[in-house]
């Protein structure tokens, strides 16, 4: 036991890399029309939040919720953009659109049906966010407790 | 034990020497996954007590890409596979790896390849690792996009079985047209779409029926319109005679239908979504059934549910003869400011069919009938709640297989989470099922305490006070930082199916500690 601390002690200290360069996966918009994530990242020195998420992911929908409800205030301190990247199957992702706009979510919605992107970026579980900034990935976190949304606001400031 | 100490220090070596690496340019990214139960012995429920006493499921995945080229490999270990996980293996292997070049316009791919056609029906190839599927490819994929409205796209394989490789060829082509982008009769918002694939699988036949075909074949046709509020896609699917243990070797052909619409605009939606389907199990190998080597997928097209007792009575779809549907709404009610209302209504309704031959000839068994309405409200900025009311019908006859009765259930959750601090939580979840039938009632609850953004701690309960009176009680938690979860969980775990997106698997009763570790690193 004491082995396996050790070396969990050690991969989670671990610093997260920056990327010098993201895959250009296709992803499609909620109209089925196909776009390379890479392309739809802001340009210059605004930042790009990007949030995994599925229609059946309880913490994902609290998560988007809080920080939906939060965009306002948050818009006037630092500009930013927020993908918000469904990784619903064929199962669920047709009912992405109207579950989005009956949520009054304020995002751009994506929908990554195939988990191409998911595996291009290594993610294994959602909710899964991160920012991207100049083409950087400055901020990652995986999984969703009440309050995980003021860690990101908080680097969003600092950026 | 030694193993899994091992797996554990290949992952961290690799992270150590990511941070060593120079910057030669390019994408480097990897995962890491690992799944471990320790069992004990547990009577009362019959608990599964495997040979070792011990079930691991680990798995490491780098990638790499640098302009148009990228390269990747998966290595698997099972140190044996975890109770329930299809396959009773004890083996590590060096199993995917790719290598694909990607200009504008043309991709090629040689190695395993994960892809899908439409929505599936006709042809998907992924990984869910808790369900225990990985079909991926391993051949050569190339796709094109000759002109801005058309894509292409070829593939020719193997599929993957477990640590082998079927014993088939999967070939298919699929084409993707968007009119929208071919003249200027549509307004800018609308876009109209057509696709058609082909799909087919050759295995050997030496047996002695000359109406078994080595080679099965599917072809499908997808039509999809999507304007600025509105969307209908239809779909539909033709498939051979395809004799198989999983259709009782059935001669007949294959077919379904699949349609979808939604309606959306600020603040509400609707979804409707009918789909009938004969025949249509498709598989690399005719003697696999399960999870073994899919060509296709047919997941439920039922609400997913997220509750302890919600996952009790899950619909599986039916395959060889199932005809039915469901409808979504979705919509806010903003209320006082911060304190929205969000509604979702869902109704699900399944059955057979009365002539095999005929889609649109509803039979008189019902499968599943599921209907919900879930109602989450903010009160303030620190307090909200979830309260949900499920009706269900579940032909456990059907769906699970043997001689039952069909049950009738009536469940309510009510979970509500308070934020007594920016950055600490405590949620409440409890929770009834009320059936006279099967295993009679069952109520939940769940303690949840939230220490952001990196601990949080459970206690759960599922109790059956209906007939059984068995408690099946967890106690875990974990610890998140950045990319990276450490899980631990001590508890009972109850037998039944176990399903994600739609597609199911049996998992045994078994008691013990759970240990789950992800992480993903990148530079």
């Amino acid at each position: 036991m004491y082995k396996i601390l050790t070396f969990l002690t050690l991969c989670f200290n671990l610093p997260c890399m920056a990327q010098s360069e993201l895959p250009a996966v296709k992803i499609k918009e909620l109209s089925g029309k196909e776009v390379a994530f890479n392309t739809l990242l802001a340009n210059g020195d605004t930042a790009t939040v990007i949030s995994f998420w599925a229609t059946w992911c309880l913490p994902c929908i609290t998560e988007l919720e809080t920080i939906n409800d939060d965009l306002p205030g948050l818009k006037k301190a630092t500009p930013f953009k927020i993908l918000a990247i469904s990784v619903d199957d064929a199962r669920t992702t047709p009912k992405v659109r109207s579950f989005a706009a009956g949520k009054g979510w304020d995002f751009d919605f994506y929908t990554d049906a195939n988990g191409d992107l998911k595996r291009a970026l290594n993610i294994n579980d959602i909710p899964y966010v991160m920012i991207i900034k100049k083409g950087i990935i400055v901020y990652q976190h995986t999984g969703y407790v009440p309050g995980n949304e003021e860690e990101l606001y908080d680097k969003l400031k600092s950026l | 034990m030694k193993k899994i100490y091992g797996v554990l220090l290949l992952t961290c070596f690799c992270r150590l020497a990511y941070a060593q690496l120079p910057d030669v340019g390019g994408h480097l990214s990897g995962s890491f996954e690992s799944y471990t139960q320790f069992y004990q012995p547990d009577k009362k429920i019959n608990a599964v007590l495997p040979q070792d006493r011990v079930g691991s499921n680990n798995y490491l995945k780098l990638d790499y890409n640098i302009g148009a080229f990228s390269a990747g490999l998966q290595y698997e270990a099972y140190l044996p596979s975890i109770a329930g996980y299809p396959y009773d293996i004890k083996k590590s292997k060096l199993i995917n790896r790719y290598f694909k070049y990607a200009p504008k316009n043309f991709s090629i791919q040689v190695g395993d390849f994960y892809d899908q056609f439409g929505s599936g029906l006709i042809f998907r190839a992924y990984e869910n690792r808790q369900i225990g599927i990985n079909n991926a490819v391993e051949g050569v994929h190339i796709a094109v996009k000759p002109f801005p409205f058309l894509n292409l796209k070829a593939l020719y394989g193997n599929q993957r079985k477990v640590f082998e490789r079927a014993n088939s060829i999967v070939r298919g082509i699929d084409g993707e047209i968007d009119f929208s982008k071919i003249g200027s009769f549509l307004n800018g918002s609308t876009r109209l779409s057509g696709g058609f694939s082909f799909v087919s699988r050759n295995q050997e036949y030496t047996g002695p029926d000359p109406e078994i075909n080595a080679t099965v074949n599917a072809i499908s046709g997808r039509l999809g319109i999507s304007g600025s509020t509105a969307s209908l896609d239809v779909e539909y699917v033709q498939k051979g005679s395809d004799p198989s243990v999983s259709n009782n070797n059935d001669k007949t052909t294959g077919k379904a239908l699949l349609i979808n619409g939604t309606y959306a605009k600020s603040n509400f939606g609707a979804n409707l979504t009918l789909r009938s389907i004969e025949n249509l199990d498709f598989r690399g190998e005719r003697g696999e059934t399960g999870t073994s080597v899919p060509v296709n997928f047919i997941p439920a097209l039922t609400r997913q549910h997220d509750y302890l007792t919600t996952n009790i009575y899950v619909y599986a779809a039916q395959a060889f003869a199932e005809t039915g549907g469901q409808l979504d709404f979705f919509f806010t009610i903003k209320g006082d400011e911060g304190k929205p209302s969000r509604i979702a209504i869902n109704v699900a309704h399944y059955r057979g069919l009365n002539d095999n031959d005929d889609l649109f000839s509803p039979g008189k068994q019902t499968y599943y009938n599921d209907a919900n309405i879930d109602w989450r409200k903010t009160w303030s900025k620190t307090f909200s709640t979830n309260l949900s009311y499920y009706n269900i019908f579940y032909n456990k006859s059907v769906v699970e297989g043997g001689l039952h009765d069909n049950v009738k259930a009536n469940i309510v959750v009510l979970s509500a989470l308070y934020k007594y601090a920016k950055r600490k939580s405590i949620r409440y979840e409890i929770q009834n099922l009320f059936t006279k039938q099967d295993d009679g009632n069952w109520f939940a609850s769940v303690l949840e305490l939230g220490f952001a953004p990196k601990y949080s701690v459970y206690l759960s309960d599922l109790y059956n006070y209906g007939v059984t009176k068995i408690h099946y009680p967890n106690l875990g938690g974990s610890y998140t930082n950045g990319g990276s979860r450490f899980s631990l969980s001590y508890g009972r775990q109850r037998a039944g199916l176990f399903c994600v997106g739609g597609i199911c698997r049996y998992v045994p009763a078994a008691t013990g500690i759970t240990a789950t570790l992800t992480t993903t690193f990148s530079k």
